[in-house]
């Protein structure tokens, strides 16, 4: 019953973090999630911590992360999400939006 | 979205965020216990619920002109704005702050206080109570109930309601005893929420999924007839924004003016309203606004905001 | 020859008169009949193991004439076989919770589904068979003819005559049917009057009409709250315009409902005006009266819309448009379910609707275990129609493109039916919209169906967008070329995480699948701004105040 704490890690790109220390992004309603963007020297490395009350999806999470890491060229960054039955896709879209949000320095 | 684009879109729409920060002057908000502090919930994680790193309410202080303004914007996204341990704590830390700026502006400014005294404005979006931590959640109620009566002579409250939520449960009696109200048609102010209404009493008393007769029980308009809310304006931030400003722009004692609750002559008002409703006995609140003098009740729902407002008939303040 | 001239040819007409006579001693003479009367006359005109039609679909419903069915004696009518388009009441399940029922052929069950599932597992309902509306017409005169028919109009006069104006519906099929084969025919009606806007339904077809206390119910199926549509919805949407109106010039068109569909109905004077298709594409609809297409009809996108119903609220707005909707010399708009799906079958280049689940084939399925939820009309708009000879552009492009008809046909050229499913890969609660097996063959197993029930079989299948891409289906040579395309988009379902990144690339390089940015759309800017109305108000406004939204939907 109780929430589910997974964590991934990513070989990113060294450098391609955000501008500011942290940027939040996004609401935890019903389907949806936010995301905590944390800039972190770790050698390039994204890592990833998820809390959320859907079980049995480890697989699909990485899938999806990985994507995003890959597709975006970011890294050194920790992004916490909290999450509430997000699907694949409004992670993935999320996500994206955040990484430019933080980037083009727009209000949240 | 920056700020200018901010101001034009609905305030039914916007996040706590958004309207956190479009409601003060553009870039004077500064969040306080945001999401960086993480402070999510102590007890959702047993339940299996959700957390989010604010707790579902936006807390911080801005500024309108001269004036710090102390802000609490609720989340309906996120457990319908429900008030948990965490939430709740934010929203009486934001008061006890408030309350010691007033402190300090009264002993810097005591010959214009008016200018630098602070204000309390909460952006509602609940159905009350967090069921999940309960306890926690009526203490919460309590707490700022306590802290609204605090405030009473030292600095304004000024309650925000047109999310999409609404204001419900408890925290319709916590709007109600705030200074002023600011609505939108849209917002949606009570006790029992429209669902549970329904459970308790039969359909046939309220029939929760008709949400023309919601909006004609607790929809701005009908507040604004019955003057449980003071200004009613379209739905965008800026309109909002606009009638924040203006309001606190005048004098403190014409805001306390706008007050429901509070006085002898006040109470005797809410009376007046139980005994006229006894013997009205409406079967809806269109019978209640044909009282007052619209002759054309089922036509105020349809109108424009601006267009209803020149036109309406308001209840007196003698209720009869 | 001696036997032909002692056979009686007449014994229907006999029992007819028999049937009568019993009410006139029932419930007094005359066709017009006192509500209180009713359970007394359906006593006197249905016998044990007739087959009835209670009218009703996913719009209208002759529900009181269903309730009071319900409260009959059992041991004097029993075993009744009700051949009707829907079971959608809660009176209809309980016809057979009380015995007064045994069996049901139909077509669609929406919020009965699930009792009726459960009902069949218990052993109280036999189930026939599920069908579409077309198909249950079609039967209607040939092995399910109605004994007795209960039906609902708006009004009727003192001589029978019926107006079932805007939601005529079912009603012409279902009174032919039974009338024509010396059956009875009882209307319940909201109003007697003494002279009607028009005839829809003739008199002499009609043996008895009953006031009904409330008007008939009629659900609100069609409407969608633009104000509930979702950005994913919308990346769909403009996915479907751009990379299927657009790419074959769909002009004619089947929407079903939900609200993908409107998402597109709302973007057609804004994304679609953008890309510059107005004219070019959606002219002409088989189609009820959407809220949602208000939009699109008032900025001209819309020459003629023929509907299978009427949508509650709309009613001012179509009698407001006869240039685009069929209203009749009376000023009133009538709809004909028949000639709608006859339409819908034949005459539209593209049906584009949602389903629950989508197999490895590429079969789709709204069943799932415990919910018999029936067809509709949906599978007679998806599919290709193989009676069609007329040619369209759209058409005849599709036909082109198809990757397997040179080996069925050889060389003659012959166009095809697009055939579109917008599906989101999860739904809510990361419920999966690709399965390795449809929940349907459970519910096979667990109803003793014939078959499981499919709504659209992979075969017709032209084209399935989700938000990862489209499929463009038809175009494959082979099955295992079509799964790959189905994997492709399937996201990261089961289905979908089996995809070969390689075989996606050349599928993506043959044209066979297009990502949003092989289609030019960047999904981070697919939203709801780009919506021509965002809530129902927004609707009213565009209709010029003649839409009149139900409370339901009316939040002001």
């Amino acid at each position: 019953m109780a929430l589910q704490h997974l964590e991934f890690s990513y070989p990113g790109i060294p450098g391609a973090s955000i501008p500011d220390q942290w940027f939040h992004s996004g609401v935890v309603g019903s389907g949806d999630m936010e995301v905590l963007l944390t800039r972190k020297e770790q050698q390039g490395k994204v890592t990833v911590k998820v809390c959320t009350p859907v079980r049995g999806f480890e697989q699909v999470w990485d899938k999806v992360l990985e994507r995003f890491v890959l597709e975006s060229g970011c890294g050194d960054l920790e992004l916490e999400i909290n999450d509430n039955n997000a699907t694949p896709f409004v992670v993935g879209l999320r996500l994206r939006q955040a990484l430019q949000d933080a980037r083009g320095g727009e209000l949240a | 979205m920056n700020y200018q684009e901010g101001q034009n879109h609905s305030f039914l729409e916007a996040t706590a965020r958004e309207r956190a920060n479009l409601l003060v002057d553009e870039g004077s908000f500064t969040e306080l216990l945001g999401p960086q502090d993480r402070m999510t919930s102590p007890h959702l994680p047993a339940l299996g619920e959700a957390v989010s790193f604010d707790d579902g309410v936006v807390t911080g202080v801005g500024r309108i002109g001269t004036r710090p303004v102390f802000l609490i914007s609720q989340e309906g996204r996120f457990i319908g704005g429900a008030v948990g341990e965490v939430h709740g704590a934010k929203m009486a830390g934001i008061f006890r702050l408030a309350l010691e700026a007033y402190e300090a502006a009264a002993k810097a400014h005591p010959d214009n206080l008016d200018l630098y005294r602070p204000a309390v404005v909460i952006s509602f979006e609940t159905g009350g109570v967090r069921l999940h931590e309960a306890n926690a959640g009526l203490l919460a109620h309590a707490e700022v109930m306590d802290l609204i009566q605090d405030t009473k002579g030292k600095l304004p409250v000024i309650s925000l309601i047109g999310s999409k939520v609404g204001c419900f449960g408890g925290m319709g009696f916590v709007a109600a005893a705030t200074d002023a109200i600011i609505m939108s048609p849209q917002g949606r102010l009570g006790l029992t929420g429209p669902e549970v209404i329904e459970q308790e009493m039969g359909k046939e008393e309220f029939d929760a999924s008709d949400k023309s007769l919601i909006s004609r029980t607790t929809g701005g308009k009908h507040k604004y007839i019955m003057r449980d809310c003071n200004i009613l304006v379209e739905d965008k931030v800026a309109d909002f924004r606009r009638a924040l400003c203006e309001l606190l722009a005048q004098p403190y004692e014409k805001v306390c003016a706008c007050r429901r609750i509070g006085s002898y002559e006040l109470v005797k008002e809410q009376m007046d309203l139980v005994a006229l409703a006894a013997e009205l006995n409406p079967g809806d609140a269109k019978d209640v606004w044909r009282y007052y003098g619209n002759e054309h009740p089922e036509q105020l729902p349809e109108l424009e905001t601006a267009e209803f407002l020149r036109v309406v008939h308001r209840r007196p303040k003698e209720v009869r | 020859m001696q036997e032909t001239q002692q056979r009686q040819w007449d014994t229907l007409r006999q029992d007819t008169a028999r049937r009568l006579a019993a009410a006139e001693e029932a419930v007094g003479a005359g066709k017009l009949v006192k509500a209180k009367d009713t359970v007394k006359l359906l006593e006197a005109v249905i016998h044990p193991g007739d087959k009835i039609n209670l009218e009703g679909n996913n719009q209208k419903q002759a529900d009181f004439l269903a309730e009071r069915l319900c409260r009959v004696n059992p041991e004097k009518i029993h075993g009744l076989h009700l051949v009707q388009s829907a079971i959608a009441l809660d009176s209809h399940t309980k016809l057979f919770e009380k015995g007064i029922a045994e069996k049901i052929d139909f077509s669609y069950s929406g919020a009965q589904a699930g009792k009726l599932a459960q009902a069949v597992q218990e052993g109280k309902v036999k189930l026939g068979d599920i069908h579409t509306y077309l198909e249950l017409f079609g039967r209607y005169f040939i092995d399910l003819i109605p004994r007795v028919a209960l039906v609902a109009a708006y009004q009727a006069d003192k001589d029978g005559n019926l107006y079932t104006g805007s939601n005529t519906e079912d009603t012409p099929v279902v009174v032919e049917a039974t009338k024509f084969k010396q059956g009875i025919v009882i209307a319940q009606v909201n109003e007697v009057v003494d002279r009607l806007p028009r005839v829809d339904i003739p008199g002499d077809w009609v043996d008895f009409v009953i006031q009904s206390p409330r008007p008939f119910y009629l659900e609100p199926l069609f409407t969608r709250d633009p104000a509930l549509i979702t950005d994913a919805q919308v990346l769909r949407a403009m996915m479907a315009i751009k990379g299927i109106y657009a790419e074959y010039g769909v002009q004619t068109v089947n929407h079903g409902i939900g609200f993908d569909t409107a998402a597109i109905e709302l973007l057609l004077p804004t994304y679609g005006e953008q890309l510059g298709l107005k004219g070019k594409i959606c002219t002409s609809f088989a189609l009820n009266p959407h809220p949602t297409l208000i939009p699109a009809i008032e900025s001209g996108w819309v020459k003629n819309i023929h509907c299978f119903g009427g949508e509650l609220g709309m009613e001012e707005y179509v009698k407001a448009r006869p240039d685009v909707f069929f209203v009749g010399p009376d000023g009133t708009p009538r709809s004909n379910r028949t000639y709608a799906q006859i339409a819908g079958h034949y005459a539209v280049d593209l049906f584009i609707g949602g389903t629950l689940q989508i197999d490895e084939d590429g079969n789709s399925s709204t069943a799932t275990a415990t919910r018999i939820a029936g067809f509709g009309g949906a599978p007679n708009m998806g599919c290709d129609p193989h009676g069609r000879r007329h040619a369209s552009q759209a058409w005849l492009k599709c036909g082109a493109e198809s990757g397997t008809a040179e080996a069925a046909l050889g060389g003659m050229p012959r166009g095809k039916r697009l055939v579109v499913q917008l599906q989101e890969t999860f739904r809510e609660k990361m419920a999966p919209g690709f399965v390795e097996r449809l929940d349907a063959w459970e519910l096979k197993e667990k109803a003793g169906l014939a078959l499981p029930p499919v709504m659209i079989y992979g075969d017709d299948l032209t084209h399935i967008v989700t938000e990862e891409g489209i499929a463009y289906l038809h175009k494959c040579r082979s099955l295992e070329e079509r799964r790959a395309a189905i994997r492709a988009v399937a996201g990261y379902t089961a289905v979908g995480l089996k995809a070969n990144p390689k075989e996606t690339r050349e599928l993506r390089a043959s044209g066979i699948v297009k990502t949003p940015q092989d289609l030019g759309i960047d999904p981070a800017k697919a939203n709801r701004s780009l919506l021509a109305a965002k809530n129902v108000r927004d609707l009213v406004k565009w209709s010029g105040g003649l839409y009149q939204p139900p409370g339901k939907f009316k939040n002001w």
